[in-house]
């Protein structure tokens, strides 16, 4: 070798070294969120999270984002809408994030809404429910399934339609989701002509559900379209299992918040049969996408590490979806510009682990792909036995379906 | 005037200057933020302890207060669109009248029964205002700040401002109540309610005064708050932490001073802030609780109790 090319050589390792080395120095791409983590939401806030950090894990296992290393800076928000606004304005202004994911759930998004807007900014959200309908921002991407906001009622009524329903009682508790949903079911129950025989709002904090399940009773429903959270969801099973709905009921259930969480599921065991409730995923064939079951996989153990919800089959693939959408945006826009990565999260449909995802313009999804599964073949005090197909059979939308409706509720509930 | 006032004012001035001038100093918005939140919660420990402090009724409701102020500014800017200034002054009278129906209270009822009457009164507004759709009901409703008025370039900055000065006017009406007959005869009360009535205190007009002004301050603390988190839910609008929190500042700060509740609230507000950029998990509530834990058992009369232990010392080495 000439000392010439020698040295040529040794000058450009260095070189390529030193730029090597200046890569690796790179800072990361900083991502910002608060996350209930205590108070009421944090069951649903600490699957949801564990879902992004097994995304972050998996794309910095690839080399990180442009190179860079990803990382999470999340903070607390005790399930509150007064904490947000602070952890968001020190996310942006003092930890430089590059950029925003979203809170769990609608209430400790919605203070952020405005803020996110006046400044321009990119909001990853997070199971919030139309928290974007009157802001009207354009850089808002919501990663749940919900879609338009009447597919929700639409689904479940039109399921009771088929099924011969041409009445509806609706209960619904008196708090921020119920109370959505229920006023849209009554816009969707009167475009199918269907007529409301009863409807009835209980106060939150609700234990004892006999009294007003009697009073339902009594008003002879086909359809039973029921907005509850997680404590009331089990008073009125109970309810149910006690006195029962008597046999004109063809289906009953739709919006009762906490059947997806492994923990009630456990606990309510057989009394979940036969109802029929929404969902965001659920281990039935067609719900497998490219990387869904390595999801799962890496999932389960730290689940059981983290004492986080064991099945996490309701947040935690979207929190890993929200991470793989700004991963697909990032890449195809090659820079952080936040306006670029809104405009091709909008202009494309995207592959995630929880099927295809289009945006449409109010950040929402094109299309709801909010599940609509009745429970079936439950046994009592088994958590795994929800990890197989068929105990909760998809019933809508049309192309995940994995079977048909067992109507009336009665014959199902055995 | 004696020197103590002088230095009193002065230093009040000092801060209200120091706060205006912030926003040229600091571009960053995040200490904004958490000041409104620490100044917030000065105002509702200097308000509780008129009451709780002076006059020795325990207060649980100052949510209920708190939310009341909330809402009424939601309210008025639904309804009418009403700037920022007429949102407080509506706000504080609506809190002084709600102080006025919680004074006549206290005619029937003293102790733990009060203290009972109060956490039911937040649960009766919380679930009207649930109830209530003009104001979002329970799904909340979200809100658009107008433009920032001059001479403040960010609308947070002028909240801390604004909620700087209700601090330095609780203050001043906590300090003004201590030390005149009205404080000697809640102190009077306190000890003893029988006695004070027989000796000639007009126990129910003091009592109905204390709720008043308390009840005043508490709301006229809230109404920003509509503005500052741009949303308004029954359930953050009324949550109980503000009842508690309130308490324990009161409480580790010191209530027979006007200066305990001013101590507390900083201290725990601050530490609660830098726990929820730290720590940030259910640590922090652990902290919380084990620092309360703590300040009860050494030092039942909080901070103040324990100045004041120290210099008596001080003196009597001195003697």
């Amino acid at each position: 070798m000439k000392r010439r090319t020698f040295l040529g050589g040794t000058i450009a390792a260095a070189v390529v070294g030193r730029t090597s080395g200046v890569v690796a120095e790179q800072p990361p791409i900083k991502i910002g969120m608060s996350m209930a983590q205590t108070g009421g939401l944090a069951g649903g806030g600490k699957a949801s999270q564990l879902g992004i950090e097994i995304w972050r894990d998996d794309v910095n296992a690839k080399g990180g984002l442009l190179g860079r290393k990803v990382e999470l800076i999340v903070y607390d928000d005790k399930s509150s809408a007064s904490e947000t606004p602070a952890i968001y304005s020190k996310l942006l202004d003092v930890d430089k994030v590059d950029l925003l994911f979203a809170p769990y759930a609608t209430v400790p998004t919605a203070p952020l809404m405005p803020l996110v807007k006046q400044r321009g900014l990119l909001l990853m959200g997070n199971f919030s429910f139309q928290v974007n309908s009157k802001v009207g921002h354009d850089m808002w991407f919501n990663n749940a399934p919900w879609g338009p906001a009447d597919s929700w009622a639409a689904a479940f009524l039109d399921l009771g339609q088929k099924a011969g329903g041409k009445t509806m009682a609706l209960l619904a508790a008196d708090q921020e989701f119920a109370q959505n949903l229920a006023v849209t079911a009554k816009a969707v129950a009167k475009k199918l002509n269907m007529s409301v025989v009863f409807d009835q709002a209980y106060p939150p904090n609700t234990v004892e559900f006999s009294g007003i399940l009697r009073a339902l009773n009594a008003a002879k429903p086909d359809i039973v379209y029921v907005a509850s959270y997680p404590p009331d969801s089990a008073g009125i099973l109970r309810a149910v299992n006690e006195i029962g709905v008597g046999d004109n009921v063809k289906i009953f259930g739709g919006g009762m918040v906490g059947l997806q969480f492994a923990a009630v599921m456990e606990n309510l065991g057989s009394l979940l049969n036969g109802v029929v409730n929404y969902n965001t995923w659920l281990p039935e064939p067609n719900m497998y996408f490219d990387g869904t079951k390595a999801f799962f996989d890496a999932y389960t153990p730290r689940a059981k590490e983290a004492k986080v919800d064991p099945l996490g089959y309701y947040l935690a693939p979207f929190g890993y979806a929200s991470g793989q959408l700004v991963e697909q945006a990032i890449k195809a826009v090659g820079s952080l510009d936040q306006k670029a990565i809104a405009k091709y999260l909008h202009g494309n449909e995207h592959k995630t682990i929880v099927g295809p995802i289009a945006f449409s313009a109010d950040g929402e999804r094109k299309d709801t792909a909010t599940l609509m599964a009745q429970f079936r073949g439950i046994k009592d005090k088994n958590v795994e036995q929800f990890r197989s197909p068929g105990k909760q059979v998809i019933l809508f939308p049309e192309r995940l379906k994995s079977g048909e409706l067992i109507t009336p509720f009665e014959a199902a509930r055995t | 005037m004696n020197r103590n006032s002088i230095a009193f004012w002065i230093g009040a001035g000092l801060f209200l200057v120091v706060v205006a001038l912030l926003p040229q100093l600091i571009r960053n918005e995040y200490p904004f933020f958490a000041a409104y939140v620490i100044l917030q919660f000065i105002v509702l420990s200097v308000a509780w302890s008129i009451l709780g402090g002076y006059a020795g009724y325990v207060n649980f409701g100052t949510s209920a207060f708190f939310g009341v102020g909330v809402y009424t500014a939601v309210f008025l800017f639904k309804a009418t669109g009403a700037p920022l200034a007429v949102q407080l002054a509506a706000a504080a009278a609506v809190g002084a009248l709600l102080g006025f129906a919680v004074g006549l209270l206290t005619l029937r009822m003293q102790g733990i029964f009060f203290s009972i009457a109060t956490i039911a009164l937040t649960i009766v507004i919380e679930t009207s205002v649930t109830n209530w759709r003009f104001v979002g009901g329970a799904a909340g409703i979200q809100m658009q700040r107008p433009a920032v008025m001059a001479p403040f370039d960010g609308y947070v900055q002028m909240l801390v401002f604004v909620q700087a000065l209700l601090v330095v006017l609780a203050i001043v009406i906590a300090r003004y109540m201590q030390s005149s007959w009205i404080g000697r005869g809640l102190q009077a009360l306190k000890d003893d309610e029988l006695a004070a009535e027989c000796t000639g205190v007009p126990t129910l007009r003091l009592k109905v005064l204390a709720c008043v002004i308390s009840g005043a301050l508490m709301c006229a603390a809230g109404a920003p708050a509509a503005m500052y988190l741009q949303y308004a839910d029954p359930s953050s609008a009324f949550n109980l932490n503000y009842s508690v929190s309130v308490l324990a500042m009161s409480l580790i700060g010191g209530t027979a001073h006007w200066a305990g509740p001013v101590i507390g609230a900083i201290l725990l507000g601050t530490t609660q802030q830098l726990l929820t950029v730290t720590i940030s998990s259910e640590v922090n509530l652990l902290v919380l609780g084990i620092m309360l834990v703590v300040f009860v058992v050494a030092a039942p009369e909080g901070l103040i109790g324990l100045i004041r232990k120290a210099s008596r010392k001080r003196a009597e080495r001195e003697a």
